[in-house]
């Protein structure tokens, strides 16, 4: 009986060595295994599994009700310069921003989310036809916190598909909901990444009003910007906490006052705990454009971008404007602000928990957005033999490689000092470290070196970590630099392989990386995940059995034999 | 022939002015030289903004006004419970089917603060909302008139985070609805802070 029970188990170890997959074998066996045993027959690798890719709903991404937006008009006195973007600025917010809101009708306020003070002009001290005296009202907005109400973060604002970091913002003071509805969580669009780009002009006396409506202190700081340490009242005038003036504390105001006697390009920020609050978004670009008479400027570009309205100076030497703010976020703190709705215990975590020597970035934006949503309102559109103005402001913690495909720029101005012409540099690279600014003249004529003709031009960080999303890449700041004949219908540039291709990159699913990178460009799925294999395969069964045969027949050969039994 | 064409301007001028007429004798909310718009029940000015304000409008369930409530709220930092930002200076408001609600809204703060109603018939308010927003160091008063169904309405400051820090109460008729949650002082929010 032992002995057949011996002979059974030795027969299950001849079948386990015969069936044995070789991916579990010792390399060094494997050469040995071929020879005995020959050639283990051929197995099918899983098929692919076809993606799930939710369907583009394109009224969604380029609303229909925005079309006539788009369009050159004149509101009011004021010329508003087209803008295909399928997102483009409300022309009426660009309007009052050039009057101001105490100066344009009540219609065209009532087109706007401004309030009657969001923009004050009065005086025009120097009889050159445009005001001189002109306040500015700034509030202090959470973007994505925390709800004691609801599980979902409020008001709501998505950097990319699915990505809502929690963020700390200046904004317009507005009028009436921050929300776009009591139905929807979504915050309207004057409460946004980034902070409104502020554009004055020079010799103009400046009054910024900061009214703290959030639940921590506050402050601004004018970096770049001609400002006295002091009003003429005594108050500080700098922005930084115990140095200048004690921090604006919630529920107060506070008015900076400054007449810059330089033009260039500037930087507003919160200077209360720095290495927080400018990363949580409280970070601006602010403009100060050269005098030149009847120079009526737009005080406010939300979400920066195109400028529908240039100043005088701008618009006689350049075709079209842009306003370029890059930023970086890290999760770790932008997301710390979900977690609890008292103050303290906000304060704690931002201010004492967070720590930025251990600092990572998620996140990567181009005017608060990150691609594709770039694509969407934040596309430079040139057309060919033209001068464009770009002020490029950097206000992450990393810094930016900026590379314009298809083109070399020149840098005219750093941190808003001009360069001396004969140290300006024609390139297609510019670094820009945090809180640097730099303009550039980008010049369009097909000659081999400013420009090598129309197209799509890729427009991103060559830091390439710049370009991804939570490490998934397209995202990050990647931007485009069309020429009109490459835009489709909605105002998105148009691609080789059509809409579709980029369909993919509006789904929450591709960042959350669930989605193959080709999903959009790749019919046959030669490149998309396989499904799981089949767990057994007879071979894999029979080795299974012999495992198990070789357990049961050596155990029943042990008990036979302490019975006795041959 | 003179005659003809006195009487034929007399009648243009009774039917243009008609409208002004009819505008003239509706009560305003507040005539004064600062405000811009009443259009869609919206007074915007400097010192602030009022949504539908309505003073005689009866709801269609009410035959007449029940009574006459003054309601006084006071908005700003010093009212804020301990863990919270901001405050009302009163949270809850008990009123009478079909009362008409006098609200006049203090700001103490220097920032924009709202008292925003909810849940008012749509038909006579658009959104079903009544809206008092004023700016900082400011007050504004208007009013509006509750239906005769007992109800809870949500009132709140929806600027970005106002609520969820302390600006938020209800207004309570007869004999009212469900509670809302996370009421200052009063009731619990759904998901409060776990304090570690």
């Amino acid at each position: 009986m032992k002995v057949g029970f011996l002979i059974a188990a030795l027969a299950c170890v001849g079948l386990g060595v015969y069936t044995v997959p070789t991916s579990i074998l010792p390399p060094s066996l494997v050469d040995d295994y071929f020879v005995t045993f020959g050639a283990q027959p051929y197995l099918e690798a899983p098929p692919a599994i076809d993606p799930e890719i939710a369907l583009i709903d394109m009224d969604a991404i380029c609303p229909a009700y925005l079309r006539p937006w788009k369009a050159a008009q004149q509101i009011e006195n004021v010329a508003v310069a087209a803008s295909p973007d399928c997102l483009p600025d409300n022309p009426w917010e660009v309007a009052a921003s050039v009057l101001g809101t105490n100066n344009v009708t009540p219609h065209t306020l009532m087109q706007t989310l401004f309030g009657k003070d969001t923009v004050e002009k009065f005086d025009d001290r120097d009889g050159d036809g445009d005001p001189d005296v002109i306040t500015i009202r700034l509030e202090v907005m959470e973007l994505n916190g925390r709800s004691p109400d609801m599980p979902d973060v409020i008001p709501q604002f998505e950097i990319a598909p699915g990505i809502t970091p929690g963020l700390w913002v200046f904004a317009p003071k507005g009028r009436g909901m921050t929300t776009v509805n009591f139905e929807s969580p979504v915050a309207n669009r004057l409460v946004r990444l980034p902070a409104p780009v502020l554009r004055v002009e020079q010799g103009d006396e400046i009054r910024l009003v900061l009214e703290n409506t959030h639940y921590l202190p506050h402050t601004i700081h004018l970096h770049g910007v001609d400002h006295p340490f002091e009003n003429a009242n005594g108050d500080g005038n700098d922005g930084v906490p115990i140095f200048s003036e004690q921090a604006t504390q919630p529920g107060d105001a506070k008015t900076y006052v400054f007449t810059p006697r330089k033009a260039g390009t500037a930087f507003y920020h919160c200077h209360v705990q720095p290495q927080s609050h400018i990363l949580m978004g409280l970070q601006g670009m602010l403009i100060v454009e050269e005098n030149r008479p009847n120079n009526w400027v737009q005080t406010l570009n939300i979400g920066g971008g195109r400028v529908r309205a240039p100043s005088k100076a701008v618009g006689a030497i350049y075709d079209r404007e842009y306003d370029l703010h890059y930023a970086d976020l890290d999760e770790d703190l932008n997301d710390r602000i979900k977690r609890y709705t008292d103050p303290r215990l906000v304060s704690r975590e931002i201010h004492r928990k967070y720590n930025i020597a251990e600092r990572t970035e998620e996140f990567h934006t181009l005017n608060g957005r990150s691609f594709p949503y770039t694509l969407q309102e934040s596309l430079v559109v040139v057309e060919p033999d033209e001068r464009i103005k770009l002020r490029v402001l950097n206000g992450g913690a990393s810094g930016v490689a900026l590379h314009l495909h298809g083109h070399k720029s020149t840098g005219t101005h750093q941190d808003g000092v001009p360069i001396a012409a004969e140290a300006r540099a024609q390139r297609d690279v510019f670094w820009l470290a945090s809180a640097q600014r730099l303009d550039l003249d980008l010049n369009t004529t097909n000659d081999g070196l400013n420009s090598y003709g129309p197209g799509a031009w890729l427009m991103h960080d060559h830091k390439e970590q710049g370009i991804t999303t939570a490490g998934m890449n397209p995202g990050g700041n990647i931007g485009v630099l069309v020429y009109g004949d490459y835009l489709d219908a909605h105002g998105l540039p148009k691609t080789v392989t059509g809409l579709d291709s980029i369909v993919p990159y509006f789904s929450p699913a591709y960042y959350r990386g669930e989605i193959p990178v080709f999903a959009g460009t790749d019919p046959d799925n030669r490149y998309g995940d396989p499904a799981r294999p089949r767990t057994w395969s007879l071979r894999s069964i029979l080795f299974a059995l012999s495992i198990l045969g070789m357990v049961v027949f050596l155990s029943l050969a042990q008990r036979a034999g302490r019975r006795g039994s041959l | 022939m003179i005659g003809r064409a006195w009487v034929l301007l007399s009648m243009i001028l009774m039917v243009a002015g008609l409208p002004v007429f009819a505008w003239a004798q509706m009560d305003h909310p507040k005539k004064n030289k600062n405000v811009d718009h009443s259009d869609h029940g919206m007074i915007l000015d400097r010192e602030g903004m009022v949504m539908n304000h309505n003073p005689d409008q009866l709801p269609e369930d009410c035959d007449a006004v029940s009574s006459d409530v003054q309601i006084d709220v006071r908005v700003g930092t010093k009212f804020a419970r301990t863990g919270l930002t901001f405050g009302y200076s009163q949270h809850e408001w008990r009123v009478a089917p079909c009362s008409r609600l006098n609200i006049t809204f203090v700001n103490e703060d220097q920032v924009r603060h709202q008292w925003m109603v909810h849940g008012l018939p749509k038909y006579l308010y658009p959104q079903g909302m009544f809206h008092l927003e004023v700016n900082g160091g400011f007050r504004k008063s208007a009013s509006f008139i509750v239906s005769s169904d007992d109800a809870t309405l949500l009132v709140h400051c929806d600027i970005s985070h106002h609520m969820e820090q302390g600006l938020k109460g209800q207004i309570v008729v007869g004999g009212g609805a469900l509670d809302i949650p996370g009421i200052p002082g009063l009731y619990a929010p759904l998901f409060p802070d776990k304090y570690p």
